[in-house]
């Protein structure tokens, strides 16, 4: 009995040890963001702000069109997904139930996607978003994802997994193949879906690298790249309390949902791990 | 007349049959031709030319690409860089994930709180944790070297060090995706039958043989698959890169990625850079293909 107990004390002690590690930082730049400009330049770090301050935030609103920043970002994220359930749906349902002439092959066609490394054909996709004259929108950013072999491998698995005699009896009810999608398939595959949907927001939300590639003004620019093109400007490299402002302001709003719905969230990338 | 019509329709109803799995699948068929397949043939394709700033136009130089990658030391530079950051984020991330997931696996109470504090920097951006770190790892004002003296680290400026620049990347990798990493062994954990340990126990093992002889080789599949994934993660970083280091001090960070990134969109050469695309492609290519295999033959199925 007495061992147990120690045991799991030790197993506290180590989880609390890893855990202060992951949190310390995000504590810190939390405090940072609160505190005056020149209050962070000490060789003994203050952790609590002398004078808390909301100037940060407010100086982040005028350095840059911030709420621009952040609808763009909203667009681009809820639009790849809105237009990824409709690809993700037709493809996934056919490659669940029917039967076509080469079906195996495009799948595994369908399957390059997750085994080849997006970053490597960043230039090839930068001359196609370029001819079709899409460089510096948003439009730009979404279209390598509007298909996803991911999102359609897993609502393929859900597919399969509805009976076949309950899409024979709702054919002889005179249903169609899209009504049967519609008011069936779909509705029973909702878990796969909100799994689906978290993964590809959070993944979009957080892109960098190639909305950095495809956009050159504010017009299309998203809250990773306002951040970043901010934290390279002198204002913004030397103004520590402003740039983790401006660093809690782009986390906030996912991480409260993260932290309101954390079984969902680490649910569904436990899935996208399984299934990619 | 009325028969031949409902012979047409009939013949038209089983065209419709049998197109409509491909109108189906048309949707992402276009996308995916577009910018999955269509980029890699092209990016190949490209690699035998030069097609740069002094050169607009397309001009055939065979292997020419190639052979300037061979002989540029940078080139070997950038690529033994990479493998060095693999080296340094992968086993220490699983081993880690590991660690945490055996621990968060038990019955104990505070059990979602821990997750949630260990798993929430897989949902920030890199470039919101690259911010997070560069303040955190800054000279002087940092928190990184005044804590760390009581740890017996060096008072240095981490990012501007010829070879610790590299380690303080490595850092912010595994702090970033550790979590992930521990919810997918949690998963793989969750599935070994209790009987097992049951057996074990029997058999007089303490807890450090049941772990090597019970837990290890039955998360085995997932070690070999998130081991997969984080190799092919260290080959893709590059968020940290532009925003940290930018490949310095004198390219001692420079990834795989950044110096595609350089050379296609700072120095405008997309021959050199197609080239470098495509060994990138088949290092990871290769890499995905001998981890098939390789789950085939050796790894124990649960």
């Amino acid at each position: 009995m007495r061992s147990r107990s120690s045991w799991s004390l030790a197993v506290h002690a180590l989880l609390l040890a890893a855990a202060l590690v992951m949190v310390v930082p995000l504590v810190w730049i939390v405090l940072t963001a609160f505190k005056e400009r020149n209050e962070v330049f000490s060789q003994v770090p203050q952790w609590l702000p002398g004078h808390p301050t909301f100037n940060n935030f407010l100086g982040v609103l005028d350095a840059m069109p911030f709420w621009r920043y952040y609808w763009n970002t909203i667009v681009v994220a809820f639009g790849i997904l809105a237009i990824q359930v409709v690809t993700i749906t037709l493809a996934a349902y056919a490659f669940a139930r029917m039967q076509f002439w080469g079906r195996d092959v495009l799948f595994i066609l369908l399957l390059v996607q997750l085994m080849i490394a997006p970053q490597s054909t960043v230039i090839q996709n930068y001359i196609t978003v370029t001819r079709l004259g899409l460089l510096d929108t948003k439009l730009a950013i979404m279209a390598p994802y509007l298909a996803s072999a991911f999102g359609t491998f897993l609502l393929r698995q859900t597919f399969k997994g509805i009976p076949r005699e309950l899409e024979e009896a709702a054919a002889l009810d005179g249903c169609g193949t899209l009504r049967f999608l519609l008011y069936v398939a779909i509705p029973l595959a909702l878990p796969g879906y909100l799994a689906f949907g978290l993964v590809s927001i959070t993944y979009h939300w957080n892109e960098f690298f190639w909305p950095l590639v495809v956009t050159e003004t504010t017009g299309s620019r998203t809250l990773t790249l306002g951040l970043g093109i901010f934290a390279q400007t002198a204002e913004g490299s030397a103004d520590w309390t402003m740039l983790m402002a401006m660093t809690l302001m782009v986390i906030a709003v996912p991480l409260a949902a993260f932290l309101l719905f954390q079984r969902r969230f680490i649910n569904s990338f436990m899935q996208s791990g399984l299934g990619g | 007349m009325s028969s031949q019509s409902g012979r047409i329709g009939k013949a038209r109803r089983r065209w419709a049959q049998t197109l409509r799995p491909y109108a189906y699948i048309l949707p992402t068929f276009v996308f995916l031709f577009i910018f999955t397949h269509w980029p890699i043939l092209r990016t190949f394709y490209v690699s035998f030319f030069k097609w740069n700033m002094a050169s607009p136009t397309m001009e055939f130089v065979g292997a020419a690409n190639y052979v300037q990658a061979w002989k540029t030391p940078l080139f070997w530079q950038v690529l033994g860089n990479n493998l060095l950051f693999a080296a340094g984020t992968v086993p220490l991330t699983l081993a880690v994930a590991l660690a945490l997931a055996l621990l968060i696996n038990q019955k104990i109470r505070g059990l979602a709180l821990y997750r949630a504090l260990l798993f929430y920097p897989t949902m920030i951006p890199m470039a919101a944790a690259a911010m997070i770190w560069l303040w955190i790892l800054t000279p002087n004002y940092g928190l990184l070297n005044y804590y760390g003296k009581w740890l017996g680290l060096p008072d240095v400026h981490w990012l501007g060090h010829s070879t610790l620049a590299l380690w303080a990347l490595v850092l912010v990798g595994v702090w970033k995706r550790v979590g992930y990493y521990m919810v997918i062994y949690l998963a793989g954990l969750q599935v070994i039958p209790e009987h097992l340990y049951e057996a074990a126990r029997i058999e007089g093992a303490g807890p450090w043989q049941r772990f090597w002889k019970v837990t290890f080789p039955l998360v085995s599949p997932t070690t070999f698959f998130v081991g997969v994934m984080a190799v092919i993660d260290a080959f893709q970083a590059i968020d940290q890169v532009y925003l940290m280091t930018g490949g310095g001090p004198g390219n001692a960070t420079n990834l795989f990625i950044f110096y595609i990134y350089q050379n296609a969109f700072r120095f405008f050469d997309f021959g050199y850079g197609s080239a470098i695309s495509a060994i990138l492609f088949l290092i990871l290519l290769a890499l995905t293909l001998l981890a098939f295999r390789t789950l085939h033959r050796k790894v124990h199925y649960a």
